[in-house]
């Protein structure tokens, strides 16, 4: 089966702060993969998502989004994203989460129209979706870690977008909250065939859930993720030579992605 | 005793001057209500009085020149917004150091006007402190028209802004024009200070802009609720002080500020109840 390509890069260069950031970056990502971002702090993976956003100039080459140049894109509905360290916010803002993920149905047609009822029937299908219907009159400030990410991933899918974006998710969620968490992403990816590129210091996590691997430290690697692959031929290409990744299959606890 | 201010204010209503100052009031607590939970949420609060001070400059030289001193506040509080946001913007200082800037430019400068001319100490005064009871018809107009001209935008837009309030690059992202809405959002806080000098002076406008939205947000409710705690906050504030003001001849801005306090004072006490249950 021929798979739709969703987003190409074909050797581009991103800069930001008038420094070249990620150099001569190609890579192909196919409708219902499920990326995982890898590599050293400072190695540019923000970088690289900002740029899929268009919010940093590129130079050379060229990304398309669903086959669209993204100078020239504009439905950017199709995409969401969560930021890195969304859950950080301040916790006095007076926002319930329904109201917040409704936030999440603005769109850059659609600025200065009041949402509509099929928005909040949109709104209420991703808090079932995301198993917190239940606190949709909460405050967002007296959530959990778990709660406010599955909250802002809620936010994100209520656009219904084809390609999800998460920069770094995990950070303040406890092991069991982890493992639902992760869970959750591999029902949306299977399930709704939905691409999904999220950024990870889990390497165990990649390996286990995920069906792509794109390594990032100012070059950009991209290998599958198949019990017949080292992992670390690529991960040293970023890590260095002396980084050495010990997985074993028995680690995936909800297990393999191919089993 | 209750029955002779009752008498006292159903006289008042039936005056022009009583009801221009309630409608005049009511029009400036809607527009600084929402203005300042705002600033609030975006930890700028003390940039209402910043541009206030700075106002008083432009409200000299409308004295000076004959102008509707209105119209030249309005003037002068557009520049100092701009020019805050530029400094911001360029890096030659941070949002409380660019406000200090502004506010020592604009209130010196009016000091110097007023000290050259000598003859308006009287009028100036009722700048400084608002004069809502003295408000004519133009002041009026002008208070409608920049007040109708915020509440739009805010009834269109709240969500926008909300978004970009909360967290500005993913609005960005989601395809909002950050830029575009801060910039108006900043041209509006201008004319939200320069309708409410009227109503309560340059020096307390601050009050009136934090206190009511702040006083809300302690009650913890959702945005709609928070809002609308806010607003109501904001007009029962002025219409108390208004009514106050007239029946027992005190200032009109001193009751209005005097009993925001108050009701922040209550919900202040009220949140540190609840956290204790």
């Amino acid at each position: 089966m021929q798979k739709n390509t969703v987003l190409e890069f074909n050797h581009v260069d991103i800069i930001r702060a008038n420094d070249v950031v990620i150099h001569d970056a190609s890579f192909t990502i196919n409708q219902g993969d499920y990326v995982g971002i890898v590599g050293p702090n400072g190695g540019g993976k923000t970088t690289l998502l900002l740029a899929i956003f268009g919010s940093l100039p590129i130079k050379n080459g060229s990304i398309r989004l669903f086959s669209q140049k993204i100078q020239t894109f504009t439905d950017w509905h199709r995409i969401a994203y969560v930021p890195q360290g969304a859950i950080y916010f301040d916790t006095n803002f007076p926002l319930t989460v329904t109201e917040l993920v409704g936030l999440g149905r603005i769109t850059r047609g659609k600025i200065g129209r009041p949402l509509k009822k099929t928005d909040w029937t949109a709104v209420n299908e991703c808090l079932d979706l995301m198993g917190i219907s239940d606190i949709g009159k909460k405050r967002i400030g007296s959530l959990s870690g778990g709660q406010k990410q599955r909250m802002f991933i809620a936010k994100a899918l209520v656009r219904n977008p084809e390609i999800l974006i998460l920069d770094e998710p995990v950070a303040g969620i406890d092991a069991t909250g982890l493992e639902n968490f992760y869970k959750l992403l591999s029902d949306l990816n299977l399930k709704k065939n939905l691409t999904i590129l999220i950024v990870s210091h889990d390497l165990s996590s990649v390996f286990c859930r995920m069906t792509k691997l794109l390594c990032v430290n100012r070059k950009v690697y991209m290998s599958n993720i198949t019990r017949e692959i080292d992992p670390n031929i690529v991960l040293k290409k970023v890590y260095g030579e002396h980084f050495h990744f010990v997985f074993h299959d028995h680690e995936c606890k909800g297990g393999f992605h191919h089993d | 005793m209750i029955e002779t201010i009752f008498n006292d204010i159903a006289m008042l209503l039936s005056y022009q001057f009583f009801q221009h100052a309630l409608i005049g009031g009511v029009i400036s607590a809607l527009a600084t209500s929402w203005i300042g939970l705002f600033l609030i949420l975006r930890h700028e609060s003390m940039i209402s009085d910043g541009i206030a001070h700075t106002a008083f400059g432009g409200i000299a030289l409308g004295l000076l020149l004959g102008i509707n001193p209105l119209f030249t506040a309005l003037a002068i509080s557009i520049i100092a917004v701009l020019g805050i946001s530029y400094m911001r913007k360029k890096g030659i200082a941070k949002s409380d150091a660019a406000i200090a800037v502004m506010l020592a430019l604009g209130f010196s400068t009016g000091l110097i006007i007023i000290s050259i001319s000598g003859g308006f100490n009287v009028e100036i005064f009722s700048y400084l402190f608002g004069s809502i009871l003295t408000i004519d018809q133009t002041d009026l107009l002008i208070v409608s028209l920049l007040g109708l001209a915020s509440i739009c935008f805010f009834g269109f837009f709240y969500k926008e802004l909300l978004s970009i309030t909360f967290d500005e690059e993913s609005a960005k992202i989601t395809g909002i024009p950050v830029n575009y809405f801060s910039f108006t959002f900043n041209i509006l806080v201008a004319f939200t200070i320069a309708l409410s000098i009227k109503v309560i002076g340059v020096i307390l406008v601050v009050a009136l802009m934090v206190l009511p939205g702040l006083s809300a947000l302690q009650l913890k409710r959702s945005f709609r609720g928070t809002m609308v705690i806010t607003v109501c906050f904001s007009i029962l504030s002025i219409i108390i002080g208004i009514l106050l003001s007239a029946v027992y001849n005190v200032a009109t801005s001193g009751v209005i500020v005097f009993t925001a306090a108050g009701i922040f004072l209550l919900a202040a006490l009220y949140r540190k109840a609840r956290d204790h249950l």
